[in-house]
């Protein structure tokens, strides 16, 4: 075991004596290391983002719309596709089993104002029973709106998140009356807020409002959803419910294809994995090629440091160290040269993300909040790096030190 | 000489042909050499004559091609890298003429190296260590780095490391090469104290009166003992 210790401490020495030589040696590793934390915190931040817009739309909840949800930018498809109208929603209210509640909700996007501020907010036309179906965020303060106030198109409104923060300098929202496309609406509720994205925008930048006033101001174009409630464990049964029964309400013969889209957070979760998983394969296929070409460095400044010592190792050998002793010096230079890299790594790591958590949480971007951007770099993560870093070394260190240790006594103490 | 002297090494018809492409050179041809304990031998010979294959061989760096070579009575031509390098820092000190010093280390770090590799723990090694660079009288310059040294004192730290294992016997390649010539009759002095306080010496040396010095003289030349008296 001393002799164990002693060479291993032998082989770290002889990095003092090169340090600069070592230190831009392991610069690649370090740069590997980097880019390989920064991956894995950002697809993570990304999840518990995306972990919270699915709360929002809800995993109990089918949204029929013209559209179906995708990253794709492929609307062109679609947009010959009817409008989602108020009768077909009766349709599935008479003959769906699995649906327990439904929703109609008109979308359009209009100019909000208050005294001197304004902003684009998007406005939802609902029914009164929207409120139970809220999912991922809930009324916070005040109230929804009542089934008489949706009788009689009263112009009252429930608001996002958001809206406290633009118009009302942080004060309650509640009893003030802002402007929507030229018309005036009071505010009798307020939402939680979330910072988190669904496919139709943000829960922050919205005001809820019946769907009959909606219809009674806005005779434009609007973009229409069905809201459907069910159950977690019937979603699929349901999906296909609901889709027949469209069929049925719009008349489509067999051989039409669907002019309508069945949506729910799955088809959304699966598209969002597919991302995840080529944002991390670009992230791998860039840290594998930094790991190949720093591997690749230390072998040749192993070599450089072989050649260099030559006659060191010949003296040993003569001296009585053995074939292992020597193979047991040289790699743990190696190691030691890929640990410094990856410590240096882990280094810069750590102060990227106290500047990046110091920047987002100073600048405001949008609906996104600092304390939902969650970049973590944990203990264990740590310990990974120092894994690689020594399977690195001595992946990188094992055919220079195997030179250095089978190298003839004779020739090397010869060598000048 | 008397034969009732233990004998350490035993060499038998040994060769050692090296084959250099389409020549074949036979550095040793068929020797035989029988070393005792408490012998003080120089060996002599041009450049060429095979007396460093042969010094070598003696000092397990290198194996015979033919004929048996036996240390200590163990035999040597047949055992592995691993046991051969435990011979090495075991029984033989090697002194050389260049000293190869390690020039990163000092005196007493420098002396520890066969140590290191015989699993001797810290304390053990500094106190063996110290105990043999005062045998060589530079108990004053164990912090000293080789550089700081002059020639005569190098190369008695070099022998300092030689000696630290207690070896078998002591193996000294031109020990005076590169010494002017007060130091190099300085070292010589000491290789007779050695002798004297019972170690076996050999010195591979071409210079007629470093090879005065020692009790039976050896003379090799194309590969064959010419002399031995």
């Amino acid at each position: 075991m001393n002799k164990l210790f002693k060479n291993i401490s032998i082989g770290f020495e002889s990095i003092k004596s090169n340090f600069t030589r070592v230190f831009l040696t392991s610069i690649g590793l370090t740069i590997g290391i980097f880019t390989v934390s920064i991956v894995t915190a950002a697809v993570s931040s990304i999840d518990k983002e995306f972990a919270k817009s699915i709360q929002s739309i809800g995993n109990d909840k089918i949204y029929v719309g013209r559209m179906p949800w995708s990253f794709e930018f492929d609307w062109w498809n679609y947009r010959n596709r009817p409008e989602i109208k108020e009768e077909q929603l009766e349709y599935i209210n008479q003959y769906s089993e699995f649906i327990t509640q439904s929703s109609m909700k008109q979308n359009y996007w209009t100019r909000a104002s208050y005294e001197n501020k304004a902003s684009w907010l998007q406005m939802n036309g609902v029914y009164p029973n929207y409120g139970e179906m809220l999912t991922g965020t809930k009324v916070i303060n005040g109230r929804f709106f009542s089934e008489n106030e949706w009788k009689l198109q009263r112009r009252v409104i429930i608001v996002g998140g958001s809206v406290r923060e633009g118009f009302f300098e942080g004060k309650s929202p509640l009893g003030k009356k802002i402007r929507l496309g030229g018309v005036s609406f009071e505010i009798i509720g307020e939402l939680e807020k979330t910072g988190s994205f669904t496919p139709t925008g943000s829960l922050d930048q919205v005001i809820i409002m019946p769907s009959t006033t909606f219809q009674r101001i806005l005779t434009r174009w609007t973009w229409n959803e069905f809201v459907l409630q069910t159950s977690p464990n019937n979603i699929n049964k349901a999906k296909e419910e609901v889709r027949l029964i469209m069929r049925v309400a719009r008349k489509l013969k067999p051989e039409q294809e669907d002019n309508f889209a069945v949506n729910s957070a799955d088809a959304f979760t699966k598209q969002f994995n597919q991302m995840k998983i080529a944002i991390a394969g670009m992230g791998l296929l860039v840290t594998g090629i930094s790991l190949i070409v720093s591997g690749i460095g230390i072998m040749n400044v192993m070599f450089v440091s072989v050649r260099e010592r030559t006659k060191e190792i010949g003296l040993r050998k003569a001296m009585g160290a053995t074939n292992t002793d020597i193979l047991i010096q040289f790699l743990s230079e190696a190691i030691a040269i890929a640990i410094i890299g990856g410590i240096a790594g882990i280094m810069l790591i750590r102060s990227t993300l106290y500047f990046l958590g110091t920047a987002i949480a100073s600048f405001d971007f949008g609906g996104i909040e600092a304390s939902s951007i969650d970049l973590q770099m944990d203990l264990l993560l740590t310990f990974y790096t120092f894994l690689v870093c020594v399977f690195l070394g001595l992946l990188a260190g094992f055919v220079p030190a195997r030179t250095a240790a089978n190298l003839n006594p004779i020739d090397a103490l010869r060598h000048e | 000489m008397t034969k009732s002297r233990k004998e350490i090494i035993g060499i038998k018809s040994v060769s050692k042909i090296y084959n250099l492409g389409n020549t074949v050179v036979k550095a040793l041809d068929n020797v035989s050499l029988s070393i005792f304990e408490n012998d003080f031998i120089s060996i002599m010979g041009p450049s060429g004559s095979g007396k460093s294959t042969l010094m070598n061989i003696i000092g397990c760096l290198d194996v015979p091609t033919k004929g048996s070579y036996k240390f200590n009575d163990e035999k040597i031509s047949q055992m592995k890298d691993s046991q051969l390098a435990d011979i090495r820092n075991q029984k033989i000190g090697f002194v050389f003429q260049t000293f190869n010093l390690l020039p990163k280390l000092n005196a007493l770090q420098n002396v520890e190296v066969p140590l290191v590799y015989s699993n001797l723990n810290r304390y053990k090694r500094t106190e063996k260590a110290k105990e043999a660079l005062k045998i060589v009288g530079l108990s004053n310059r164990i912090n000293h780095k080789p550089n700081e040294l002059s020639g005569g004192q190098r190369q008695r730290v070099a022998i300092a490391r030689a000696l630290v294992n207690n070896p078998s016997i002591i193996l000294a390649d031109e020990p005076t090469g590169n010494l002017d010539s007060k130091s190099g009759s300085e070292i010589l002095n000491f290789f007779d104290d050695l002798h004297k306080a019972g170690n076996t010496l050999i010195i591979v040396t071409h210079e007629k009166t470093v090879a005065k010095r020692a009790k039976r003289r050896i003379e090799i030349f194309d590969g064959k003992i010419t002399l031995d008296e």
